[in-house]
């Protein structure tokens, strides 16, 4: 029984992670209707920042983790506005391209202006200490991403909830053509969306890049990450969440009690099974476009 | 009428004297020049390993600033291939094909090597010292391709003999890469493990993209492992020391030579490394009970590369480190031979002076060749002794075995 409760909780907090990433693809699929494979970049070049902040200039934690936010939101912005933007009429395959061409495009300059080697990124907890229940452990590292997702989570529900830009946003992603002829900017609102899910994502890289950093650290929580947004709906936040909890449980349950060989490919096989039982995801609502 | 007679005459016969100097000289080499090869990881999972090739091109440079090899400057060709051993076959294809490479030397990676193999040895292109220590290079052994990495399997076995005799350790737990790279450290761990008549704790496959370690230390945990042997890369050594040390798991970790470059695994592993036994194949003196430093070199060849080759010719931002450093390590026996041709060089002539060379006191071990025989896979080999050091807090080392000679398991065992 507590080996069963410690891969649960070890999968909820790696699921944290996954989870950051998620809503930060689903937000851009829902102001773009695009699946955003440039999402991991977006984190990683941000975190290298960070390093480089913290490193070389030996610039504050608390002067760095701002800048680098604020950086990651820029970062967004500007691919959204300086490349995504000037595609003229695509469709979802060219869109998909473009995230796709983005993505090297940022792997490529962190690789050659950082270099390929492995670093150890200054972290104000430490990522090695822990903290026991009875006998289950969790990291503190773990239990500060799992604060910290909760917390985004949250926000991002008031911000979409209560403020007038979340409202806006909400309205272009329903109705892009009602929403601009009430006088709401979509294309600047767009451009927002892009910005908050680099940040969101971005907040996922710092909390890992404690245990090590390396430019290809992103590819597989992004993955993942895409993993639960699919099985919770690209278009619902709250299931982008839960479906990246469920991808994180049931990948450590696979791992602890069938094969850990095969641990990494079980939350592409729960995608294909969702996709097969319920296409919009478990937590989406079906839309059928009347034509 | 009697001119163009003339014209087509010369024409034709500077035509059939040059298809006669090309077919006489050797491929990839000139009077002035001699062209090698090498692929590695510049980019990708694998690009720390990229260094090996940035190594040796540095030590290239070394010898061609001092005048290179009898009056032979030596072109040297690398590419990256991401580790992909599709962009492996092609570059290598392309350079031998479009430039002609006289041999090609190491070359990082099991995969990407095998990729290449029969197209180089089908060729009769000389390879020298693949970089992995992989039995593929040697069962069954070529004429033209000659190993100077230790095996895996011998680093597995060392390390096991060690933590089971002197360290007293009885459950012994490897994690491998889910590749022939640490499946070879799991067989030989597993073959040493038989000979002490004990059984394995358990054995643990890590995909290399797989980031999150916690299931594995969940099991190590459970399998009550004492030593635990990490036959991965330094990335997932960090993240599995890290992990086991915030899950209260702390065995007698144990490392291949891959991850035994100690300042760089002290700095990654925030200090978790310290403690560490990990195999090692030269670059150093091993006098057992000694502390090594490698960032301040005492073996004169390291010495000399250091001052010389790294200082001169390397970029700014690279590293001083073992994987670096190896990268001339691979290449010593062919510039050996090259030495030994004087100026008339062939392939076939460096096979026969790598075959005479014995006990050749590389900067990775004494290195010895046997004549080629193609039932004994020895005779391709060249290094078979690694020995052991524990990593210090402060990212020096200390020397724990002398040279072991390692046993060689054919793979039909």
């Amino acid at each position: 029984m507590i080996e069963f409760l410690q891969m649960v909780l070890s999968g909820i907090a790696v699921g944290s992670s996954y989870a950051l990433m998620g809503l930060g693809m689903v937000l851009i699929y829902k102001a773009s209707e695009v699946p955003n494979f440039v999402q991991g970049e977006m984190a990683l070049l941000p975190v290298f920042i960070a390093f480089m902040m913290l490193t070389s200039y030996n610039i504050p934690y608390y002067i760095a983790f701002p800048a680098t936010l604020i950086f990651a939101f820029l970062l967004g912005c500007f691919l959204e506005f300086g490349i995504l933007r000037r595609a003229k009429e695509p469709n979802v395959l060219g869109l998909i391209i473009i995230t796709i061409g983005m993505e090297m495009m940022l792997l490529g300059f962190v690789s050659w202006k950082f270099g390929a080697d492995q670093r150890a990124m200054p972290f104000p907890i430490s990522s090695y200490d822990s903290i026991i229940i009875g006998d289950i452990f969790i990291s503190t590292l773990d239990m500060l991403t799992l604060v910290v997702a909760l917390v985004i989570m949250l926000s991002m529900f008031l911000f979409f909830r209560f403020s007038k830009m979340g409202v806006a946003m909400k309205a272009t992603q329903m109705n892009e053509n009602a929403a601009a002829l009430m006088g709401i900017k979509t294309k600047q609102i767009r451009m927002v969306a892009w910005g908050i899910s680099s940040a969101v994502g971005s907040v996922a890289g710092l909390l890992m890049a404690p245990i090590l950093v390396e430019p290809y650290m992103m590819w597989d929580p992004m993955l993942k990450g895409f993993s639960g947004a699919v099985v919770g709906g690209m278009t619902s936040l709250p299931g982008a969440v839960f479906g990246a909890y469920i991808v994180g449980i049931v990948e450590h349950l696979f791992g602890g009690y069938v094969s850990l060989e095969f641990k990494s490919v079980v939350a592409f096989v729960i995608i294909v099974i969702v996709l097969c039982i319920k296409p919009s995801g478990l937590f989406a609502r079906h839309y059928v476009k009347k034509v | 009428m009697k001119k163009y007679l003339a014209y087509i005459l010369t024409v034709m016969t500077i035509v059939v004297f040059g298809l006669a100097l090309n077919v006489s000289a050797e491929e990839g080499i000139t009077d002035t020049e001699i062209h090698v090869g090498q692929w590695g990881p510049q980019t990708g999972p694998a690009a720390p390993w990229g260094a090996v090739a940035r190594g040796t091109d540095a030590y290239f440079k070394m010898i061609n600033a001092e005048g290179g090899i009898h009056g032979r400057k030596i072109i040297h060709h690398y590419f990256d291939d991401a580790y992909n051993p599709a962009k492996t076959k092609a570059g290598v294809k392309q350079l031998q094909e479009d430039i002609g490479m006289f041999a090609w030397v190491s070359g990082v990676g099991t995969a990407p090597g095998l990729a290449v193999k029969d197209y180089l040895m089908d060729k009769k292109i000389l390879w020298v010292g693949p970089s992995a220590g992989s039995r593929h290079w040697l069962e069954p052994p070529n004429k033209y391709l000659f190993n100077t990495y230790p095996l895996y399997l011998g680093d597995a076995e060392l390390l096991t003999k060690y933590a089971v005799e002197k360290q007293g350790l009885k459950k012994v737990a490897v994690v491998y890469q889910n590749d022939d790279y640490g499946k070879q450290g799991l067989e030989g761990c597993q073959h040493e493990l038989k000979k002490q008549g004990l059984e394995l704790a358990i054995g643990l496959a890590v995909n290399v993209a797989d980031v999150d370690m916690k299931p594995h230390i969940m099991k190590l945990k459970k399998s009550k492992a004492e030593a635990v042997l990490l036959f991965v890369g330094p990335g997932h050594v960090a993240r599995l020391q890290g992990t086991g040390k915030a899950m209260k798991f702390e065995p007698q970790w144990m490392t291949s030579t891959t991850s035994g470059d100690h300042p760089l695994m002290m700095y990654i592993t925030k200090g978790l490394y310290a403690g560490t036994i990990s195999s090692a194949f030269g670059l150093m003196d091993p006098k057992v009970g000694t502390i090594q430093d490698f960032k301040n070199p005492t073996l004169p060849a390291m010495v000399k590369f250091y001052n010389d080759g790294y200082k001169k010719f390397a970029a700014k931002e690279e590293r001083w480190g073992s994987t670096f450093a190896a990268g001339m390590g691979y290449v010593e026996p062919l510039v050996e031979a090259l030495k030994r041709c004087g100026r008339d060089v062939t392939r076939e002539k460096v096979v026969a002076e790598l075959e005479k060379i014995q006990n050749f006191k590389s900067s990775m071990g004494n290195v010895s060749y046997k004549p080629f025989d193609a039932n004994d896979p020895l005779c391709r080999i060249g290094q078979q002794e690694v020995f052991l050091l524990r990593a210090e807090p402060d990212g020096t080392s200390t020397v724990l075995t002398d040279w072991y000679k390692t046993e060689y398991i054919p793979s039909s065992h």
